[in-house]
């Protein structure tokens, strides 16, 4: 009898055993065992009155369902993303792909590492799960097995695909950002065309249907019983066929990768750098690039803060040229839904594209500020640059201002982008101008969040890697955590509570301000804003202090 | 011709040479029983050390001597327990933001960052100096030259190989014109080439009149360069002095060597020769390079007669010389008496 392939992978234990020791796999573990219990705990029946419909349990299975399905969206993909590309930078990887141990299975070693892991964190909720079977409205087959089934799915495809981006990418900090931003395209946006579509029929609405599949949301409604809510937002999909394309898309991309783990990945020349100061092409070049990277930059005037320009020319994401591009795409973008709306010429309805552009605009920020604040000061730490900054004359203030300014501006610039969008509704329609205008306070309130937030946490962390998983992982909880309470709204939890949490998601109140539906009840300016305010005052304090602590001498 | 050379040049060249005695032997790093404590830790224990202007000061010791702590006061990264440290008259604790102007410090750490090509790269740390603009587009051209990578200009600093990154650190201390250098670790990991051109970057930095702080582990690297040396152990400062003066202090005793014929046994060898010294202590055997070695006090004639005493004895001696101590021999002299 021969021992099965993947029991003898070295790769594989070393893999678990070393995310198993690591501090931050017990926090994780820890931090859903108690959200999960703590819901269960809140929702306990208290009376002795038989639930003859069974309905109490399922209200307690429902928020479970998806606080853990959102847990194993944010805390799993931190794993496999920095796998391969961390093993990259301490030089661990030529090491296994010089030794007999092949590609495939270094890469099984990997992904059924990082799946087991996964399955061993989701499953620290199994006593509350069971907790809801016990009360009798939930049953195995129909609710708990398809659940954890979702939950598996879910595990294996962000395994396979933080494995494949982590392979590709230069960095821990970046393949953590694009696995955050592939995960959160897979899940949010792709059933974004079917909440516009609604519930039309023909060939568009097909595909807006089928791309549902991708995201775990109306699986995991279809599993709770909240059909409902999704039908209303025109989402219909089973939790099968969601299983189904997980596991496709997770042997498409593992197969990816297997065929990128060669040692000639790590064969990768730096680039030298090259300059076109006089060549033929430039100004074609200045309108493609819009600021052109292979032109020589000018002195730092001195007017500008250093630190500021410093940032904008040199950070590993989002410098200036991508920038610029992406701020005119967002424009573009905007623009087109507004005149759509305004129009008419869709029967989409303005509260319909003004929800989408605060969602596309959410989406940015949220996409681009973590990252951006995460790598203000952990990345200077990391890369010894702020051992050179403190040997300067230059002070606390106009370092942090700097850093603070790079972030900020860059956020304002992506919001600016959809002002033309946002005009040309108040100028269509001039009963939206003071809604146009609560609502870009209210981005401007998220943006100012994220920046703080973030970097807050950077001046906390010693490497960028860590700071941008927390970051991402704080903020999406914020964001995102306080929407999960919103679709939950009516039962569980109640409408003062609902409202309270929403409170603190700027996006929110944005929400509410163009009553996109299901919004459109709630009362939350100002009192959002001045919420929003305290949050960045309390992380604009931490920062400071941090800073000035870290520029002193020892 | 040289004899009969002008007598106002010779003056010139006598008002030079007292010009450089005053230049050499003006103050311009001072420490005075600094003290750094970390809890119950002593990481440096009264250091005293005194650097004049355009010497090189080489800074040795093992991991964990306190090397990096006392450059830390220096460039005012640190405070002292205990004790001052001044840098060309700046208090170094009391006057962070001054004694930043007056030194130039590279730590053993680059610090580059991504996407910034070299003169990128000056350009920040010059207006983070505060250089007017059109003063450090000069300034970046002549350091630049000064260290020799005016033609990495438009490269990316993580593109360059570790010899040259270190160049362009080293034009980044230059960028505010620092009466002092402080270099951890300049020659760290660089290749023969590159090493040698570090020294003689040092070297031509020293003569235009910088006081320049070197580490180093690579011993023959610093004994090239340096004026003055310091060693330190453990936080303390075992020897510190002109070159000459801790050789003579650290190793009084000559070593000599003796090298035999393939077929000689170099045991019998050492007994012989331990007779004719009259003791075998301090007699060390080197199998491979077929040798003895042993440390000496006795003058040169009494040597040439102990070697025709060993060719009479039947030694077969291919070799009888003087090994040189140098700056190694010093450090680990100190070394195994801390130890």
């Amino acid at each position: 009898m021969t021992d099965p392939f993947i029991l003898h992978n070295p790769v594989l234990w070393r893999e678990l055993a070393g995310r198993l020791r690591s501090s931050k796999t017990v926090l994780a573990a820890i931090a859903i065992a108690v959200v999960s219990s703590l819901l269960v705990i809140l929702r306990w029946p208290t009376d002795a009155t038989i639930d003859l419909a069974s309905q109490g349990a399922l209200e307690i299975f429902r928020p479970v369902a998806f606080a853990v399905a959102v847990a194993v969206m944010l805390l799993i993909p931190a794993f496999p993303a920095t796998a391969i590309v961390g093993e990259r930078q301490k030089g661990t990887l030529s090491l296994l792909l010089n030794s007999p141990t092949s590609t495939t299975q270094i890469f099984v070693g990997k992904l059924v590492g990082n799946f087991l892991l996964g399955c061993i964190l989701f499953s620290v909720s199994l006593p509350a799960i069971f907790a809801c079977y016990a009360m009798g409205g939930v049953s195995v087959n129909g609710h708990v097995l398809p659940l954890l089934l979702v939950l598996a799915g879910m595990t294996f495809q962000y395994s396979a695909l933080g494995l494949w981006i982590s392979t590709r990418s230069q960095s821990s900090e970046a393949s953590l950002r694009s696995t955050y931003a592939v995960i959160l395209c897979l899940a949010l946006l792709s059933i974004g065309p079917s909440v516009l579509v609604g519930k039309q029929s023909g060939s568009t609405a097909i595909a807006s249907q089928a791309m549902t599949t991708l995201s775990p949301i109306p699986a995991l409604q279809g599993i709770t019983g909240s059909q409902g809510t999704a039908q209303a937002m025109g989402v219909q999909s089973g939790w099968v066929w969601f299983v189904i394309v997980s596991v496709a898309i997770a042997i498409l991309f593992s197969l990816m990768t297997i065929r990128m783990l060669d040692p000639l990945l790590l064969d990768r020349a730096k680039p030298a750098g090259k300059v076109l100061d006089s060549n033929a092409y430039a100004w074609w070049r200045r309108l493609l690039f819009l600021v052109d990277p292979k032109r020589r930059k000018s002195s730092i005037p001195f007017w500008l803060n250093p630190v500021m320009v410093k940032e904008f020319r040199t950070r590993r994401f989002g410098r200036l040229h991508w920038l610029m591009r992406l701020v005119s795409v967002c424009a573009i973008i905007s623009l087109v839904l507004a005149v759509v709306a305004t129009t008419g010429t869709v029967k989409w309805g303005v509260d319909r594209i003004a929800a989408s552009m605060v969602i596309l605009q959410i989406g940015l920020l949220m996409l681009l500020g973590p990252s951006l604040g995460a790598n203000a000061l952990a990345s200077e730490v990391e890369s010894g640059g702020w051992q050179l900054l403190r040997a300067a004359p230059i002070s606390t203030w106009r370092i942090l201002s700097g850093k603070l300014l790079s972030i900020a501006l860059t956020l304002l610039l992506l919001l600016g982008a959809t002002l033309p969008g946002y005009v040309t509704m108040a100028f269509i329609d001039p009963k939206v101008s003071g809604q146009v205008g609560n609502v870009l306070i209210s981005l401007t309130v998220a943006a100012a969040m994220i920046t703080l937030i973030s970097a807050c946490v950077s001046a906390y962390s010693r490497s960028t890697a860590v700071s941008t998983a927390t970051s991402y992982t704080l903020l999406l909880a914020l964001f995102a955590g306080t929407m999960l309470i919103w679709v939950f709204r009516g039962s569980p939890f109640g409408p003062v509570l609902v409202e309270n949490a929403l409170l603190l998601n700027p996006a929110a109140i944005a929400m509410s301000e163009i009553e996109a539906p299901g919004f459109n009840t709630y009362s939350l300016t100002p009192r959002g804003w001045y919420v929003g305010l305290v949050i960045c005052l309390i992380a604009g304090l931490l920062l400071a202090i941090r800073t000035w602590r870290m520029t002193r001498p020892d | 011709m040289e004899q009969h050379a002008p007598q106002s040049s010779r003056q010139s060249l006598k008002n030079i040479s007292r010009k450089e005695i005053c230049f050499m032997s003006e103050t311009v790093v001072e420490t005075h029983q600094l003290t750094k404590r970390y809890g119950n830790f002593t990481a440096l224990d009264s250091l005293s050390i005194r650097v004049a202007r355009g010497q090189i000061l080489g800074f040795i010791g093992p991991n964990g001597a306190g090397k990096t702590t006392t450059i830390k006061i220096l460039v005012g990264l640190s405070r002292p327990t205990s004790g001052s440290a001044t840098i060309a008259g700046v208090d170094c604790s009391k006057h962070g933001a001054r004694i930043k102007q007056v030194v130039g410090y590279m730590p053993d750490r680059f610090g580059s960052y991504d996407n910034m090509r070299v003169h990128e790269y000056l350009d920040f740390f010059g207006a983070i100096f505060r250089i007017p603009t059109r003063k450090r587009r000069d300034r970046i051209e002549e350091v630049l030259n000064i260290t020799n990578t005016a033609s990495m200009k438009d490269k990316y600093v993580e593109s360059l190989s570790h010899g040259m990154q270190q160049r362009v650190g080293i034009a980044r201390t230059l960028l505010h014109d620092p009466e002092v250098l402080i270099l951890d670790e300049p020659a760290n990991g660089l290749d023969p080439k590159a090493r040698i051109e570090m020294r003689e970057l040092l070297l031509k930095l020293a003569a235009s009149g910088k006081t320049l702080i070197v580490t180093s582990h690579i011993l023959p690297e610093l004994s090239r360069i340096c004026n003055v040396v310091a060693i330190v152990t453990a936080g303390k400062l075992r020897a510190f002095g002109s070159q000459e003066e801790v050789m003579a202090r650290l190793c009084p005793q000559r070593s000599y060597e003796v090298q035999l014929a393939p077929d000689e046994i170099l045991a019998g060898a050492r007994d012989k020769l331990a007779s004719l010294l009259l003791n075998n202590e301090g007699i060390s055997i080197s199998e491979a390079e077929r040798t003895l070695r042993f440390p000496t006090s006795r003058s040169e004639s009494e040597l040439a007669d102990v070697l025709s005493q060993m060719v009479q004895a039947g030694m077969k001696v291919t070799q009888f010389r003087e090994v040189t101590s140098d700056l190694e021999d010093a450090f680990l002299t100190v070394a195994a008496s801390t130890d």
